[in-house]
Order: structure tokens, then sequence, then C-alpha cells
């Protein structure tokens, strides 16, 4: 007995399966390239719509009852540094910016700006008595959603024309405070964006 | 089944259902509180650090201050819309939990409506040419495929 | 001593997969199926290299020895000691050697299921692709995400703990198992898809076999994602139990594949119909569940559940991408000679249904899939980042579910074959009248809303057809119309049912509201009433537990608080419910008081029959059970796959009309009246 003849499988349908997995491979290719190419979540974090654009306005008191305003520090770098005493890799930061604040006192070309997230006063006064920083410490209140800070730590900065140049997502330190700066200076209308160097 | 039900009772039913569908249709009266204006924009805004969770269900600071941002600004009489545009242009389009219909992303809509119609339509002609080819002839040969199965057994 | 035990293991289990593979390969390429015997002593190996593992690992992490780095990474002394056992799992690369224990589990049953049979080349086959498989994991512990990597623990060291959200709750011990004995199950099904597709052979065998596995995944799969969703209710805080998460999705997925093929190899099963979409659906399940662990260990998409990036993302893509291109290469070259060419008689009948059923699943499972993975597609095409959240699922997701309701009250009473508009109108009398009955009832309880109120007409109207077939089969059978694949089937459908309305409910008509309570003031919400009588705090070693009394309807009091953990300065909440079968009252403390004052910050939900959805997975998981129960014992004399010998491809194993006894004429559509 034949057995080939004995199933006739219509000659309309043959291939099918043939297509079928040619039209899969050919939705399935790409995305699986579009896969591979993907960075890490994490590694986004650092762009940020505010960079290139002005600074949004920090209008407000500082924690000593002082006046303050964002906008009277142009004409020199401004790291706004937002932070947290709970928050670890901020406490670790510190010195480092107490270092890079004394660093560019002489010059007035740089200085720091802390603004509090979601911390009490007390904390950010006594921590600020024990580690040191003479610089403006302002509560965070609806600056946090102006800057559209997520976490802390966060940096940005400001450059001299009032333009927000980057932002530093995570801890930084001295020495890339002013590696940075010195970077985007070369550049002023560039928009650039770095991770932390802590 | 003793008698088969008159079409008089699937005529009541058909009322039924008709008249319980327009009851529920019907808007409840429950005023659109703040708080539900509140809570509608915050469940469809994500939040920036939680990964995955809505402004309303996380308790990150962050998501804290987005939603006290949001009752500020709804108290202030801003529009959905407004708050909307606010956040996305902080946070980027990425904020906003629903996918936009325009442009690239709207394909995320209209595929899977493409598809299901691409696929019933398929299905459809499918049972037709189904319907239409007879059964596959049984030749002598088939018959005897079968007789020699079940002789096996 | 323990990492080298462990990592012993691990490499006893490689070589055993590696070897055992290439010597099923080499014997099936040779033709000397004698030597496919073999492949018990490799399961065996395999599972012995697993095991040992598994207990070094235990044994390090109940001892506390941080000598091995993920024990110093996890592990502490300060965990209550059974969720050190849990701990294994709780990071990615000991949820790996749970996943390699289970699938040697699995390799093992298998063994021993076909032991009878183990020189057939299509049980050759499906071990051959086991073995790659389990080489596959082996190698990831070898490499990428090698638990047993050593560090030296400074003194007194202690140990982070596992992240205190697990630490909560005893449900961190289950979910994962079940849902790996499920996940991994899918293994099985797939290999012998594999082996049909290399072989060109599909036989009765087959058949059963395939099917008995995967619902028996299938039904772990389920209790694993309903465990997961009840955790998330009583863990984390925010009342949800399901929000579209990646690590959800990516359980979900295989579970809707999975689903489709399990209606749709009855029609296969009747008809010989829909053989390679049966095997694609099989191919595709596997693939998702490697695809789905890709997307939720490489980092690439953000997830509550995420455990870390790490090195184990390129290899979990290659790995999907070879699966990807076996599956969809033998498909396209074997396929075309397995299709068989029947039809069905008319759209209305039973099969129609089940392919209107498989088309509604498949389309679920593209629709969640599409927006899951839709944020890296925009990304690569124009760079931008965008989300797609719970809005656009439920928007989507909700027809589907509709339907997919409908179909279940339409497909049980609908016979094999075909019907006519007269006998569906004549079988669904009741069921339609239980339906409206159900939405009547719920409008006039004040349901308001056109989505959630057609899901409960159409939840009475499926919950009524299956009804009808039970109380038919009962009728008929007696006990015996319990269970049976169709009987245990419209338990299962009873649970979907009640899933499926509880979730109608839960999500249409949440009410909240976050309120600022001095001790002794009251909050109102949806008719419930809360007090807050006061604080008490708890000090254990490693937190600081902070509770608020609460009084619920004057009846009751609950504690929902706050920890502060000493290590790592998590404050973790913990909410309290009070359930009834109406509705659940959340509570979570979202704030203790600020110094010098006393009042709270509380948050209370209320929703009306979220406890119906544990008690329907429940009835799901029963249901499931009662499935499995063979319908009648099968005659050792029944035909099983043909002869190796006789090489014939074109010819399909089974005629078109299958032998009688082939057919489980018990579970016939029992309550189906017409005959076959």
């Amino acid at each position: 007995m034949e057995l080939d003849e004995a199933v006739d499988v219509p000659r309309s349908r043959r291939g099918f399966a043939f297509v079928a997995a040619l039209v899969a491979a050919a939705v399935l290719v790409p995305f699986i390239f579009v896969l591979a190419t993907r960075d890490p979540a994490t590694d986004r974090s650092t762009e940020s719509p505010l960079v290139g654009r002005a600074a949004p306005p920090i209008m407000t008191t500082t924690l000593d009852g002082e006046p303050f305003d964002l906008d009277r520090l142009r004409g020199q770098w401004v790291v706004v540094n937002f932070f947290a005493t709970w928050c670890t890799p901020c406490r670790v930061e510190h010195p480092e910016l107490v270092a890079f604040s004394a660093e560019h006192e002489e010059a007035g070309d740089a200085t720091v700006v802390s603004v509090v997230f979601d911390d009490q006063p007390e904390n950010v006064a006594e921590f600020f008595a024990e580690q040191g920083g003479d610089w403006p410490v302002v509560d965070g209140g609806g600056v946090i959603l102006d800057w559209a800070v997520a976490q802390v730590p966060e940096s940005f900065i400001v450059a001299p024309s009032g333009l927000v140049a980057a932002k530093v997502v995570g801890g930084v330190t001295q020495a890339g405070l002013d590696a940075l700066i010195a970077d985007l200076a070369g550049q002023p209308t560039r928009d650039t964006t770095a991770s932390g160097a802590g | 089944m003793s008698r088969p039900p008159r079409w008089a009772s699937w005529a009541l039913m058909a009322l039924v259902l008709t008249v319980s569908l327009v009851v529920a249709a019907r808007p409840d009266g429950a005023v659109r509180t703040p708080e539900d204006r509140i809570f509608a924009i915050a469940e469809t805004t994500k939040c920036p650090t939680c990964r995955s969770q809505s402004v309303a269900e996380s308790e990150a600071p962050i998501a804290k201050e987005i939603r006290a941002d949001i009752a500020r600004r709804v108290e202030s009489g801003d529009t959905d819309q407004q708050i909307r545009d606010y956040l996305r242009s902080r946070f980027g389009q990425e904020v906003e939990l629903r996918p936009s219909a325009t442009g690239v992303t709207g394909l995320v809509w209209v595929l899977p409506v493409v598809v299901v119609l691409l696929a019933s339509v398929g299905l459809a002609m499918g049972f037709r040419r189904w319907r239409r080819t007879g059964a596959a002839p049984v030749t002598d040969a088939d018959r005897a495929i079968v007789a020699e199965a079940r002789g096996r057994s | 001593m323990n990492a080298a035990l462990g990592s012993g293991g691990v490499a006893l289990g490689l070589a055993a997969s590696v070897v055992g593979a290439v010597s099923m390969a080499v014997a099936l390429a040779k033709g000397r199926t004698d030597l496919l015997r073999n492949s018990r002593n490799y399961a065996l190996l395999i599972l012995l290299g697993a095991v040992v593992a598994v207990i070094a690992m235990e044994r390090a992490l109940i001892t506390r020895d941080f000598t091995v780095a993920y024990v110093a990474d996890n592990g502490s002394s300060r965990t209550p000691a059974v969720y050190n056992v849990a701990t294994m799992w709780s990071a990615l690369e000991g949820s790996i050697l749970l996943w390699a224990l289970v699938l040697a589990g699995y390799i093992v049953a298998v063994a021993r299921k076909f032991r009878d049979r183990l020189t057939d080349p299509l049980v050759g086959w499906a071990m051959l692709t086991m073995f790659v498989v389990a080489a596959f994991f082996f190698f990831l512990m070898v490499g990428p995400a090698d638990p047993f990597t050593t560090f030296d623990p400074p003194f007194g060291y202690d140990g982070p703990g596992p992240n205190p959200l697990l630490q909560n709750h005893p449900l961190m011990a289950f979910h994962p198992p079940m849902l790996y004995l499920g996940y991994v199950g899918f293994t099985v099904p797939f290999a012998f898809a594999i082996a049909a597709l290399a072989t060109g052979r599909l036989g009765e065998g087959w058949l059963v076999a395939t099917r008995r596995w995967t619902l028996f995944a299938w039904g772990f799969l389920t209790v694993g994602i309903i465990l997961g969703a009840w955790w998330s209710y009583e863990v984390l805080g925010w009342g949800g139990y399901w929000a579209w998460d990646p690590v959800e999705n990516a359980s979900f997925l295989p579970w809707l594949t999975a689903t489709a093929y399990l209606h749709s190899v009855m029609v296969q099963e009747r008809r010989g119909m829909l053989r390679v979409w049966n095997l694609s659906l099989l191919c595709a399940t596997f693939a998702l569940t490697i695809l789905g662990t890709f997307l939720t260990r490489s980092g690439v998409l953000d997830s509550v559940h995420a455990f870390t990036e790490s090195g184990i993302g390129p290899a979990l893509l290659g790995f999907f991408a070879v699966i990807v291109a076996v599956s969809v290469g033998l498909v396209g070259w074997r396929g075309d000679r397995l299709r068989s060419p029947s039809r069905i008689d008319s759209p209305l009948s039973r099969e129609g249904s089940f392919m209107v059923n498989n088309l509604l699943f498949a389309a679920f499972a593209f629709v969640v899939l599409l927006g899951t993975v839709f944020p890296l597609i925009v990304e690569a095409v124009n760079g931008d980042q965008i989300s797609v959240g719970v809005p656009y699922f439920n928007r989507m997701a909700m027809p589907i579910g509709l339907l997919l309701l409908f179909m279940m009250a339409v497909a049980p009473v609908l016979p094999w074959r075909t019907a006519s508009g007269e006998l569906l109108r004549q079988r669904l009398y009741w069921p339609a009248w239980i339906g409206t009955g159900a939405m009547v009832l719920a409008v006039l309880l004040g349901a308001r809303g056109l989505a959630p109120v057609i899901a409960f007409g159409l939840g009475g109207f499926a919950a009524g057809a299956a009804g009808r077939q039970i109380v038919l089969a009962t009728r008929r059978q007696g006990w015996r119309g319990f269970v049976g694949r169709a009987n245990g089937g419209m338990i299962v459908h009873l649970g979907v049912v009640v899933v499926a309305v509880a979730l109608a409910a839960s999500s249409s008509y949440v009410s909240q509201g976050e309120f600022r309570l001095a001790p002794g003031d009251t909050a109102t919400v949806s008719g419930h009433t809360v007090r807050y009588v006061g604080l008490e705090t708890e000090e254990f070693d490693e937190r600081t537990v902070t509770r608020a009394l609460v009084e619920v309807d004057g009846d009751g009091v609950y504690a929902p608080s706050l920890s502060q953990y000493r290590f790592g300065g998590q404050t973790i909440g913990a909410p309290s419910v009070r359930v009834s079968a109406v509705d659940d009252v959340y509570l979570a403390l979202q704030a203790l008081p600020a110094e010098d004052e006393d009042e709270i910050l509380l948050r209370v939900i209320v929703q009306p029959l979220i406890m119906w959805l544990w008690v329907g997975g429940a009835i799901m998981a029963f249901g499931t059970v009662l499935a499995a129960f063979p319908g009648r014992r099968r005659r050792p004399t029944d035909p099983v796959s043909g002869p190796p010998a006789a090489e014939t491809p074109l010819t399909p194993d089974e005629p078109v009309l299958a032998p009688a006894s082939d057919l489980q004429r018990s579970d016939a559509g029992a309550g189906s009246e017409s005959s076959d």
C-alpha cells in the first residue's frame, strides 16, 4: 500500500506552517536584537528634561531664616545638591562638598546650595553643625518637584548663565565636580548628563 | 428538558437585561470630589523611583511630594491637563502611565486591535473554507490503515 | 566546605547534563536506541547534583555560614530560622538553584514515567531537550550566577538579611516554589513538542503525556500567581494585588498560552486538527518562561520585584534566541508534514468555540507582551522614554476578559461537531436567566458602571453553564460526575468566574481616604467607621515595630504597623486587613506622629469582594486536582506511538477517526447530550 497517496494535503495549504514560521522569524529576530541592545534601566536615570534649560527658580528662605534667591547667584557655577540626613551616600559626599566649597570660596567662581529632601529642619541643622558647610540650605517643598528630583542624593550643576548644565545622580566628589565643571565650561551650551562619581 | 421555552421568555430576558444595563450606565449621582480627581491623576502618574508603582500607591518620599503637589494644584484650580503637562515637563514623558495615543507610542494601542482583527478574519475564512470543502474523501487505503490499527489493539 | 560541596553539586549536574545530552544525540544520530536507556542514569545524576547543591546552600544558610558569599549577602543571624530556608530563593543566584532543582526533579519524573519507552526516539529526543535545558541552568550557576562564590567575612560579620519586605510574611516561603513548579514544569511538554517536531511523529501517547504534564504545571502556576497576588495585597501596603508589573506579566504570559493549549489540545484529540498550532503553543509557553526570566533578571525593565541586575541577562537572551530559532526552524521545516487535512464541520461547535478561545488567549498574551516590552521598542526606535502602565493593560484586558467569560458560558454546552441555534438556546436558557439574575441583583445592590455590571452578568451566565454541566454529569455518573477532565474543568471555570467577579468588583468600587487621626478620632470610608485608639511599640533584635491600634466598625481591633529596621535604615509598613465576605477594610499606617504630636496618618481602603479572589483561586486549584483524576483507566494494550522502524513522516500516526479505545469516553464532554 502506498501510504504517500493515502493523505492528500491540499496544495493551497502546503507551506502554511513554513510561511507562518517565516513571519514569526521576521518579527522575533528584530525583537531579540532590540532586547540585546538595551541599557539597564538604572543607567537611564541621569537623563533629565531640565538640562539645557533655565534653572527652575528657588526663591525661599534658608534654614537660618535668610531670604534666598538662586538667581542672585548668577555669574558663578552653582552645585544645587538635594540631600537628606537619613541618606547614607549623602552623608558620605558631604565632606567632599565642604572641600569643594572651601576650594572655590576665594575665587568665588563656584558655590554650593543644599536643598533638603523629606527631612526635619532640626536634623539638618544638627548635621551641618557637626559636619560643617556654610552655604545656603533651603527646605525642599515645591522645589523638589520643579527640579524633578526623585531620589537622593542628586546634584545639578547650574552654569553662570543660569542654565542647568548637568545632572548628577548619586554622590559627588570634589575632584569629580571640578572635572565636570571644567568640562562644561569648555562647552557652555552643550547638553550633558553624567552619572555620579560616588 | 420538556418543552422548549417560548420566544416570549427570551424577549422578557432581553428586556430585563436592557433595563439593567441602562440603569447601570446612568451616572450614580455621586459628585466627583477633588479627592477623586487627585486620586485619578495620581493613579496614572508613575512614581519616578519606585519601579512600576503609581504615585497613588507608593510611599516613597517623591511620591508623597507629587501627591501633595497634585493636591495643591487641584485646589488652586488647575485642570487635569495642566497638571499632567507640568509633571511631564519635569519628569519626562515616562511619568505618564497611560501611553499616548499619537505617534510611535500610539502603536501600542493600534497593534493589538489590528492583530486581533486580522486573526479573526483569518479564523472566519478558515471556518468558511472548512464548511465548503467536504469531508476528506475516505479511500480504501484509509480504511486499510484504520483496520490495521484496530486489529493491532 | 559548604561552598565546595555546593560547587561540586553544580559541577556534577552540569557534567551529567552535558554528557547526557551528547550521548543522547549520538545515540539518536546513530540509531542506537538501546543506548537511549541510559537517559535514566543521567537524569538521576543530574538530580543528585542539584540535591547536593541545594543541601549545601540550605546548610550554609541555616548555619549562617558567611564564607559563602550568597549567605553573606542575603543571610543574617537575626533572620528567623524558617525564613533562612526561604532565603535560598529570595535572591538571584539562589533562585536559579531552585530552578535547577525543580527541573532535575521533573527530568527524573519523566524518566520514571516513561521508563518502558526510553528507547523510543520520541522520548529520547525529549530527554535530550531536557538535558540541554538543564545544562544551560547549571552553566548559569557555574558562570554568571554562581551561588557558591566564597567570601572572607571579617570578624563579627553579620549579613544584612533578606530584603525586609520578604521577611514579613510566611507566604514568601511558598510563592516561589509553587511558581517554579509551574514555570519549570512547562519544560516537559516543550521537550515533547521538540521531540515530535524532530521525529515527525505525534502519537496518542505523546498527546496524553503532554496534556497531563501541562495541566500539572499549569495548576501550580495558577496557585503561584494567586499566592503572589495575595502576598502583594498583604504586604505591599497599597491594597492592590496586581500591578501589571513586568515580573507579574512574566508569570502570566506562559499561563495564558498554556491555558490556550489545554483547550485546543482537546480539538486535536477529537479531530486531529491544530497539531502544529499546539506544538507552537507549547514552544511559545516555554520560550515565554525564558523571556520572562530575562526581562526580570536582566535589569532592562524596572520592577517592584526586581532582584538585581546581573550578568545573566545576555546568557538568558542568548538561550531565548536559541529556543526561538530551534522552535521556529523546526515548525517551518516539519510543520507542514504534521498538519492533518481534517476540518471542522461548523463553527457553532465545541471545536469552533475552542478556536475562538485560543484566539482570545493569544490576543491577551500579545497585549500583555506588547505592553511589557513596548517601552524598550520605542526607546530603540526614537530614543523616547515612555511608560506603559496599568491604564493600558486594564483597558486592553477588559474586553478580552469579558469575551472570555462569554465563551466560558457558551463552549461547555456546545456539543462536538455541530450544533443548531435551537440547541444552543435550549441549553443556555437557564444559564442565561442566572446571568440575568446576577446582573439584576448587582444593579439592585447599587452596582453601577457598564463594565463591572456586564462582568457580573456574564459571570452568572458562565457559572450557570458550568453548573449545568456538573449537574448533568452527576445525575448520570454520581460522584464521578465531579472528576475527570471535563468535570474538573467545569469546577475550574467556576473558580475563574468567582475570580472574575471579585476582580470586577474590587477594582471598580474602591473607596479610600487618608486621615490624620489623634487618639479617639474616627473616620468613615464607604460605610465603615475606624477609630484610632493609640500606639504601641515593640522592640525586636533587628527592628522596632510601632503599631497603631485601630478599631473597625466598633468590632475588632486591628494593628497596622511600621517597622524600623536597624540595619539598612528601612521603614517597612505592615498593613492590617479586616476581611469579610462582603468587603475588606484595609488599614495602612502611613506616618507616625511627629515630635510632640499625637496624630498618625492612616490610609483606609475599602474594596468589595477581595476575599473571593483567594477563594476563587482555591476553587481553581481544587478543580485542577479533580481534572487530573483519571477518568477511566487506560488498558495496557492501548496503542501508543508507532514503532520507530516505520519512518513514514507523511502518515499521521492517528487516523483521522481515532480508535474508540483512545477516547476517554467518560469525559467526552460530560453532560453533552450528543453521541459521538
